[in-house]
Parts: structure tokens; C-alpha cells; sequence
């Protein structure tokens, strides 16, 4: 497993090296997004307010963010689970042309294969430790505060050396939990079989 | 007779600590887990999540950006007696989720569910939640806590009616598979504290599990023998799947395991899980008739079972 330290925008050439199960550190222009975002954009119908050139990583992210002597504040960061904008991921890495997202959990199969034709990755963090990443976070700027809400914004921030984070997707439309869901099922089996619980053991259907 | 202003401000003093210190039980999980961890990265995710919520505590800042739902437990003494009554605690309750949002001690999660709309300070209709436990005496409780989206999102909170002929056995492959599923790729942020509840209607179930997962001791037993062994043989079950932190691998995938239970109707055994995330966020103080204010390490909300 290799250890990356990657400066946005990200190119093609960036993300295509990274292998399932390979540390990521992120440096560069990013914004946060979530469902409100998207739905504004992708179901409402309205315009994407900034270009995501040059600024092609998208953290899934509520931030915790107040206004301290006329400045915003970064007083929590963690990203959060990505599976849940699932509807719209294929959309967004297409239409935003994203080269990397990063979020809790991963991605499902549709936003994977578009992942896989535009080139982008998934990562994810293996720690909840929002007090080791923001000071690594500048906040630059906001976008539809005033539409979406102080969370459901979209932040522009500016980060150095953010991470660590796991690519659990690849370019190539790979998925690191699938690999592990093989290994987990097989020492269920063996768990149940400890707890005297017999392969064959049915629940009697009540409804 | 409780002044006011003192239980507001004992509301907000354990709603802040609440969303910003780790409880010394979550503590000690943790320093186990991180004791007996040989994955390597899971090791360092450990201590890292660890190290983010002792800076927690020194910045006064949330344990995780994600602070969930507000969710009050109290438990009352028969003879409590507050300056305006329980509609008036209620209302301070809610007054101080208002006043830690504003300071950043919460984040405004709390949305209308169809909608989206944000009030901004986490209260809205049936927001924060509040369960009442009533006791001999003249003090009162106050139990925080926060729980967190991923935990109660994505499967961690599930039911299944257990036909009585399947028991044990069949409570255990429930519970086996709904953590499996739930833990997928991290969803509900193991390692988890995962609360278990078995008989009474399924509501009944299903906030005995939450309550399991949310205000026991993380390390307690459950004192009644046959329930202690469900909760080990689960634990040590569980933690043999290799799921790890944020469901990538590693040795520990559950903090503890909690069973709680209620006597119930045997054709069919209600039984719920709750998971609470790893940063199992609580807290909980005490007023006596006086006046007085104290911290208290947990909840306490077993006590007299
Ligand atoms: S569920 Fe996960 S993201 Fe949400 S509060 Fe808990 S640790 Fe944080």
C-alpha cells in the first residue's frame, strides 16, 4: 500500500495511480456538498453558482461553522457518509467533472461505473478525528447560504496535507469493501457456527 | 423547590459536555481497543479518533461535527418539585439545545423531514426528544445524549419479531446479521455500542435497545445471569468478524454490547437492536431538592432495575 500526498485540481494521471486500499493526503481547493445541494441542483433545476475548475474535489460534509469577529470559524469537520447521495453521485462526477470525492462509507454502482468512465476516486477516513483535520482546513468562501442553510451550503475550502484518507474506489471502478464483505461473511459463518447457531438454522416466518 | 434558572443552566452545562468530552467508560473501551488492535491503520485510526476527542474536551469544541439528534432522559423523583413544573423544564430543555447551537456546541441538524427546512437551532416538532423514569425522592437526573446520524441511519436501529420456538439462537442470528449489514464500509461508525432489546411491544423493544446502547456503563453487565451471557457471547462473536473502525478492518467492532429486556406476549419475541457510534456521546447530572448541581460519571439510568 503506498502513501499519497496529491495537490488539486487533480488530473487524470493523479487519480488513475491510486489503488484500492492506498493513503491519500489532500492538498488544494475543495467544497463540501450535500442533499439539499444536489436536489437544488439536479431536481430543482438551478444553476451551479461556481465553476468546479480547478476546485474538482468534492467533500460530502456538514461542517460545523460560525462567525467569530467577522471571520467564519471551522469549529468541526468530518466527512459523512457518502451512500446516502447515491441518486445523484453519477450525475455529479459527470456534470462537475470531479476527480476525487471524499466521504464516510462509499459509493454504489451507478456513481462507480460513471466513476470509472470519467476517472475519479472515492476516499474515506478510518478515524472520527475532526480535531486533527481542522487545522489543516482554510474556509475561503460560501455558496447558497441563504437557500440551503448554514450545513447544507457549499463551502469552498482551502486544504493543506488534509487526511489521512483510503481510496475505497478506484478509477477503475473498484471497491475496497466488496473485497472485505468476502472475508467478513466467511468468519460469520464461522461465529454463528461458535455460537451452536447450524447453517441450516431457519427463523420461523411469523408475517 | 428547583429554581429555573438553575436547571436551565444545568440543561446546558450537560448538553455542552456532552457534545464535547468523552465519558471516561468510552475512554477505557477505547484504550482497549487500541491496546489489543494489530491492524496496523486500524490502530492509528483508533488513537487518532481518541487524541481528536481529548482536544475535544480542551477546545471546547463538538467530539464529532455530526451531533445528531438531541435526546433527553430524566429521571424524576416523586416528590421533585420545579419552579414551573415539567412544562417549564421542557421548555428550558429546549431553550438550552437553542443557546449550545448558537455557541457551536451543536451543529443545527434538525430539519423538517420533508422539506429540509433548518430552524437553525435544533428544535421543531417532537424535537429534542424526552423520556421521564420516575423513582422515590426529591432529585432529579439529567441525561444528555447525542445521537449520531450514521449510527441510527443506516441500519443500526432495526426490529424483527423472534417467534418464541427460535430463541436465543434466533435473537442471536438476528442481531448478527443486522450489525454485519449495518457496519458495512462504516456506516454506523463502529466500533459500536451496540444495545440490544429484547420483549414488550416493538416499541417497547426498540427504546430499550436505545436506551442500551445510549446510557448503560459501556463495560456493565447486565446483572440477571442468562442476559450477561447473550451480551459476552455476542461481544466476543462480533468482534471475531474483522469489520474494525469505520467498518475497514481491524480487531474490534463493537465497544460493548447491551441487552435490556421486558416481559412480553411469547407468540412472537419483539426484539430491536440500537447501535451508538464510537464517540457514544453522553452526559448526566444531578439536582438535589436544594439546589445543588453534580456531575455524574453515567447515567445511572439502571439503577433500580
Ligand atoms: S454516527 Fe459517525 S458521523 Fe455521526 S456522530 Fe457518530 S461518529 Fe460522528
Amino acid at each position: 500500500m503506498s502513501v499519497y500526498h496529491l495537490n488539486g485540481p487533480l488530473t487524470d494521471e493523479d487519480v488513475k495511480k491510486l489503488k484500492l486500499g492506498d493513503t491519500v493526503y489532500i492538498s488544494g481547493e475543495c467544497f463540501t456538498c450535500r442533499s439539499r445541494l444536489q436536489k437544488y441542483i439536479f431536481d430543482e433545476k438551478h444553476t451551479l453558482p461556481f465553476s468546479t475548475e480547478g476546485r474538482n474535489i468534492l467533500i460530502h460534509n456538514g461542517p460545523i461553522i460560525v462567525k467569530e469577529n467577522g471571520k467564519w470559524k471551522l469549529m468541526s469537520f468530518m466527512p459523512t457518509s457518502s451512500i446516502r447521495f447515491e441518486k445523484w453521485g453519477a450525475k455529479s462526477v459527470d456534470e462537475w467533472n470531479l476527480k476525487m470525492i471524499v466521504g464516510k462509507t462509499t459509493m454504489g454502482a451507478s456513481t462507480m461505473a460513471m466513476m470509472k468512465e470519467k476517472k475519479c476516486v472515492h476516499v474515506s477516513p478510518r478515524s472520527v478525528s475532526p480535531n486533527l483535520w481542522i487545522d489543516s482546513i482554510e474556509v475561503q468562501d460560501v455558496h447558497l447560504y441563504d437557500e440551503l442553510g448554514r450545513i447544507e451550503a457549499a463551502w469552498f475550502f482551502k486544504v493543506k496535507d488534509l487526511g489521512p484518507f483510503i481510496v475505497d474506489i478506484d478509477a477503475e471502478g473498484n471497491n475496497y469493501f466488496d473485497k472485505l464483505d468476502g472475508e467478513i461473511a466467511e468468519r460469520k459463518q464461522k461465529a454463528l457456527k461458535d455460537l451452536g447457531i447450524e447453517e441450516d438454522f431457519e427463523f420461523t416466518k411469523l408475517y | 423547590m428547583i429554581k429555573t434558572e438553575i436547571y436551565e443552566e444545568a440543561l446546558f452545562q450537560t448538553i455542552k459536555r456532552g457534545a464535547t468530552e468523552i465519558s471516561d467508560d468510552v475512554k477505557e473501551a477505547f484504550e482497549k481497543a487500541i491496546e489489543r488492535e494489530t491492524d496496523v491503520e486500524a490502530k492509528k485510526g483508533l488513537k487518532a479518533t481518541l487524541e481528536s476527542m481529548e482536544l475535544s474536551a480542551k477546545r471546547e469544541n463538538p467530539l464529532c461535527v455530526d451531533t445528531g439528534w438531541p435526546i433527553f432522559y430524566f429521571k424524576v423523583g416523586n416528590n421533585c418539585k420545579l419552579e414551573g413544573g415539567f412544562v417549564e423544564l421542557e421548555n428550558a430543555a429546549r431553550r438550552a439545545v437553542a443557546r449550545a447551537t448558537e455557541k457551536g456546541y451543536l451543529r443545527a441538524t434538525m430539519k423538517h423531514p420533508l422539506t429540509g427546512y433548518d430552524p437553525g437551532n435544533n428544535i421543531g416538532m417532537n424535537i429534542p426528544d424526552f423520556t421521564y423514569q420516575f423513582v422515590d425522592g426529591d432529585f432529579i437526573e439529567i441525561s444528555y445524549a447525542a445521537k449520531g446520524g450514521g449510527s441510527e441511519c443506516f441500519g443500526g436501529t432495526r426490529h424483527r419479531i423472534v417467534a418464541f420456538a427460535d430463541g436465543i439462537k434466533g435473537i442471536e442470528k438476528f442481531v448478527i446479521e443486522s450489525f454485519v449489514a449495518s457496519a458495512r464500509a462504516g456506516a454506523v461508525c463502529p466500533p459500536s455500542v451496540l444495545g440490544i432489546g429484547i420483549g414488550g411491544t416493538a416499541n417497547v423493544a426498540a427504546n430499550l435497545a436505545k436506551e442500551a446502547a445510549c446510557l448503560r456503563t459501556v463495560g456493565s453487565k447486565h446483572p440477571d445471569p442468562m442476559f450477561a451471557k447473550i451480551e459476552e457471547d455476542l461481544y466476543k462473536a462480533l468482534n471475531s468478524l474483522g469489520i474494525g473502525i469505520l467498518g475497514s478492518g481491524g480487531a474490534t467492532s463493537v465497544l460493548a454490547v447491551n441487552v435490556e429486556y421486558a416481559y412480553t406476549h411469547i407468540a412472537g419475541i419483539a426484539c430491536a437492536t440500537s447501535t451508538n457510534c464510537m464517540v457514544a456521546r453522553r452526559a448526566s447530572s444531578r439536582i438535589d431538592a436544594d439546589g445543588t448541581v453534580s456531575k455524574m460519571k453515567s447515567p445511572n439510568w439502571f439503577g433500580d432495575r
